[in-house]
């Protein structure tokens, strides 16, 4: 028999509708569901003044198994170069700094703010995720982390329960993770409050330096998490969340690449060294900062979405606060906004407050006793921070996502007035940040 | 931190009571459905904000557990 | 084979986030899923797709005894006056039989009595195959509605399009009674009411013939209309190397070579799906271009040439997938 190649379907379909006793029925809609979805994304982070840049891949890979079990899996490569500030403050002459390593150094000029930028560091970090039903309304999802840079090493797991009730309008939900991180620093984890030592040009650390830089025992610390949250939908087009998150971190917290200038109380002006013969540097005393072994943070986070009308409102609010005495606010906002049936427009605005840590302070004063913690680091001082962004999004012909987002972030901060003394009032010591993001996303399944 | 926890206490309990009947019928889940309406609607996209502002902040999570700790912060 | 003795019963089950009612009908399992809101709703709703479905069957099969098919059976060579219900279904019949020339027809049963499908190559002697042949042929039935007057020799059976018809019959009443998004499935033939409103669509699994497929199943997600598979599980012939599905055509009284396993098609209506899946069969080696020429959206799984009966893991033995032209 000859193949029949001629199209029946129009008279089948008349056929099938005389049978029927209905008109034409509403046409069919089946769509085979890829096997996995993958989630990817390219980012470039930049910030002015020649600071951090940053180049990072994404991606995140779904696989939806029968009867709502998934497996997915995540991978990150980032690549941070640029410099990065140290705590230091500007002064009126070039500063001289050794670099972590030990091993070299850099010349700041002066009233320039101090920055490192001997880093070049690539991460690479890896996620699992295993998620199924336990019985008819509960789900259960257990995972991996782990992270790794020259200098740092985490290791973590975590699980997440939640249960539906109420038609399951109502979703409660309890999880917790552990995670170890080791931390190696380069030229080896300083004793807090010594001083910075010469550049020696070929050996590991300073002379006070413990651990050992690369390759030494290095530091540790562990971070517990815990969260609660409930979710509920209000209306058809409503649903809102609300979640609470205790952090537990004890170990080493301090940033072993940071500094406090020591300053003179009566001028503002840093108290200047005379490098030994031979070496260049440090042209200033500054001593390594350091930070309590503990901190314990609590978070309260709330989350809306609202569909108008195919306009979907996503607002935020988050408050945290820690045994560091820092609190922070942050109200996120995003407003996807429909072009046409595949094209859509999404505006972003972020506002973040944060106040500083009860160490948090410029400098340390020649002449005093020193206090028992004590860090220049600028976040962990108290700044308004805001980002602006939009994003571009539309489906291809082929049923994958592609979006582009690009956002300005902005960090303003102010140093309390009461920690400023002499020449330090005239100038504003907070390195303000402003830095770009764009970032390309790509989604799409096989 | 008390009052954050009395308030998560009180929050959560009037939230239970009346939860039974807030809500919608099975049936009337069309727009929740939407991939859009997922309180994370960007996997990959809310992991680089959380990673580039908990390098640049001190303060972290919120939503969920975030993907790992770094040497950033 | 149909057993009067199957009983008939609903149970109804939760699973997922959805609701099972269970029933047997028409030789093989049924099912209706749900979003109705507790379980008595979800036993309403199952038990008006089961009282069609077993209306149908009683009212249509030819195992039966008393019911109007019986009646055209036995009418040797007599008209018989049909009611509406089976005029339609008659006058379907002869649209299709005209549309597939001559390859659908639901007369061919008779041939079925010559043949044993068992994996074996034991073919009947041709003089059989004439005998059988004699009493099949719809264009030797005189249908002037609602008059249906058959030769003495010939029986039909509404198999091939019964399940399938059932399946929209039951979506129809379901549509009617219930704002309830319900997806109804006769033994892998199914359609659905309307959207689910807890998800975008019904998920749906299809899955190779063979158990030890290396190919897990395809996930469908279904917003509306139906899918129907026909296929010949392990009911064949084996004969020179060539496989033989249990699907005969009447034209020729032989099977129909180099079928495939199964063929699944998409389509707005159960009967449409379920006649495209048959009628593809029945090309045999043409299944694929028959389908792609319909511009529908289908599944087709064949066995590798050489390896009949296994599912070999080479890439050629991927399933044929179809888009469709919408």
């Amino acid at each position: 028999m000859e193949n029949d190649k001629r199209a029946i379907t129009g008279a089948l379909a008349a056929a099938t509708c005389t049978l029927l006793g209905t008109a034409s029925p509403q046409p069919v809609q089946a769509q085979e569901e890829p096997d996995w979805n993958f989630d990817t994304g390219l980012l470039y982070y930049g910030e002015g003044d020649n600071r951090v840049q940053d180049l990072s891949f994404d991606v995140l890979a779904r696989r939806n198994l029968l009867d709502e079990r998934s497996l997915t899996l995540g991978f990150t490569v980032d690549s941070l170069t640029g410099a990065t500030p140290t705590g230091a403050l500007p002064q009126a002459l070039p500063q001289t700094f050794t670099s972590p390593s030990g091993r070299g150094g850099y010349t700041i000029s002066a009233g320039q703010l101090p920055v490192d930028n001997t880093f070049h560091d690539t991460r690479l970090a890896g996620r699992v995720n295993w998620q199924q039903p336990l019985g008819r309304l509960t789900l259960i999802n257990v995972g991996a982390t782990a992270s790794n840079e020259i200098d740092y090493l985490h290791l973590g797991l975590n699980a997440q329960l939640s249960h539906d009730f109420f038609k399951r309008n109502t979703t409660l939900s309890a999880g917790a993770a552990v995670a170890r991180d080791t931390v190696n620093p380069i030229g080896g984890a300083p004793v807090p409050f010594t001083q910075m030592q010469a550049a020696t040009g070929g050996g590991g650390g300073g002379e006070d330096g413990e651990g050992g830089g690369v390759g030494g025992p290095g530091e540790s610390k562990d971070v517990t998490d815990f969260m609660a949250g409930i979710t509920q939908v209000l209306t058809r087009n409503l649903l809102v969340q609300l979640n609470y998150s205790y952090t537990d971190s004890s170990g080493y917290l301090t940033d072993p690449y940071k500094v406090l200038s020591v300053i003179d109380p009566n001028t503002g002006d840093g108290i200047q060294l005379t490098p030994g013969v031979g070496l260049d540097g440090p042209t200033y005393l500054y001593l390594y900062e350091h930070r309590p072994d503990t901190r314990k943070q609590q978070s309260l986070y709330g989350q809306a979405k609202y569909f108008m009308d195919g306009t979907v409102l996503d607002l935020s609010y988050r408050y945290m606060t820690d045994d560091w005495q820092i609190h922070s606010q942050t109200v996120d906002l995003h407003l996807k906004w429909p072009l046409n049936s595949t094209d859509y427009l999404e505006p972003h605005l972020r506002f973040y407050r944060q106040s500083e840590a009860y160490f948090y302070r410029p400098s340390l004063n020649d002449g005093e006793p020193l206090p028992d913690y004590a860090s220049a680091d600028y976040r962990l001082g108290r700044f308004n921070a805001f980002t602006a962004g939009l994003k571009y999004g539309w489906t291809s012909a082929n049923g994958s996502d592609m979006s582009v987002r690009l956002e300005w972030y902005r960090q303003t901060g102010k140093i309390p007035r009461n920690m400023l003394t002499g020449d330090q009032l005239l100038v504003n010591n907070f390195p303000d940040l402003n830095a770009l993001i764009l970032q390309f996303g790509y989604r799409f399944g096989r | 931190m008390k009052t954050v926890f009395r308030i998560v206490v009180l929050a959560a309990s009037v939230a239970s009571a009346g939860c039974a009947s807030i809500g919608v019928q099975p049936w009337q889940r069309d727009v929740l459905a939407r991939q859009d309406m997922q309180l994370t609607t960007d996997p990959v996209e809310a992991a680089i904000d959380d990673h580039i502002y908990f390098s640049k902040e001190a303060s972290s999570g919120g939503r969920g557990f975030g993907g790992g700790g770094c040497g950033c912060n | 084979m149909s057993s009067r003795r199957v009983s008939r019963r609903v149970t109804v089950t939760r699973a997922g986030d959805h609701w099972q009612g269970r029933f047997e009908a028409m030789a093989c399992p049924c099912e209706v899923l749900s979003e109705a809101a507790n379980a008595g709703e979800a036993r309403r709703l199952t038990q008006l797709a089961a009282t069609e479905a077993w209306r149908i069957e009683d009212k249509f099969s030819r195992y039966l005894a008393g019911n109007v098919v019986e009646r055209i059976n036995t009418a040797a060579g007599e008209p018989v006056e049909v009611d509406a219900e089976t005029a339609e279904l008659i006058e379907f019949a002869t649209t299709l039989n005209r549309l597939s020339d001559g390859r659908f027809d639901i007369s061919s049963g008779a041939l079925r009595r010559a043949w044993t499908f068992d994996g074996s190559d034991r073919v009947p002697p041709p003089a059989a195959i004439a005998a059988a042949l004699r009493a099949v042929g719809w264009h030797r039935a005189s249908w002037t509605p609602p008059l249906l007057r058959l030769p003495a020799d010939m029986e039909i059976d509404f198999g091939g399009i019964g399940k399938e018809y059932a399946v929209d019959r039951a979506v129809a009443i379901l549509r009617e009674r219930s704002p309830v998004s319900c997806l109804v499935n006769f033994g892998g033939d199914l359609a659905v009411t309307s959207a689910p409103g807890s998800r975008r669509a019904w998920t749906v699994g299809i899955e190779p013939a063979d158990a030890a497929a290396t190919r897990s199943p395809a996930r469908l997600s279904l917003a509306a209309g139906a899918l129907a598979t026909s296929g010949d599980t392990r009911r064949y012939l084996l004969r020179d190397g060539v496989r033989y599905g249990h699907i005969l055509d009447p034209t020729t009284g032989w099977p129909v070579p180099h079928t495939p396993r199964s063929v699944t098609v998409a389509a707005d209506t159960c009967t449409q799906a379920g006649m495209l899946s048959t009628l593809a069969m029945l090309e045999g080696e043409g299944a694929e271009a028959f389908l792609a020429a319909q511009g529908v959206r289908y599944w087709c799984y064949r066995d590798p040439p050489d390896r009949p009966g296994t599912v070999a893991n080479s890439p050629s033995d991927l399933p044929q997938e179809g888009i469709s032209n919408a």
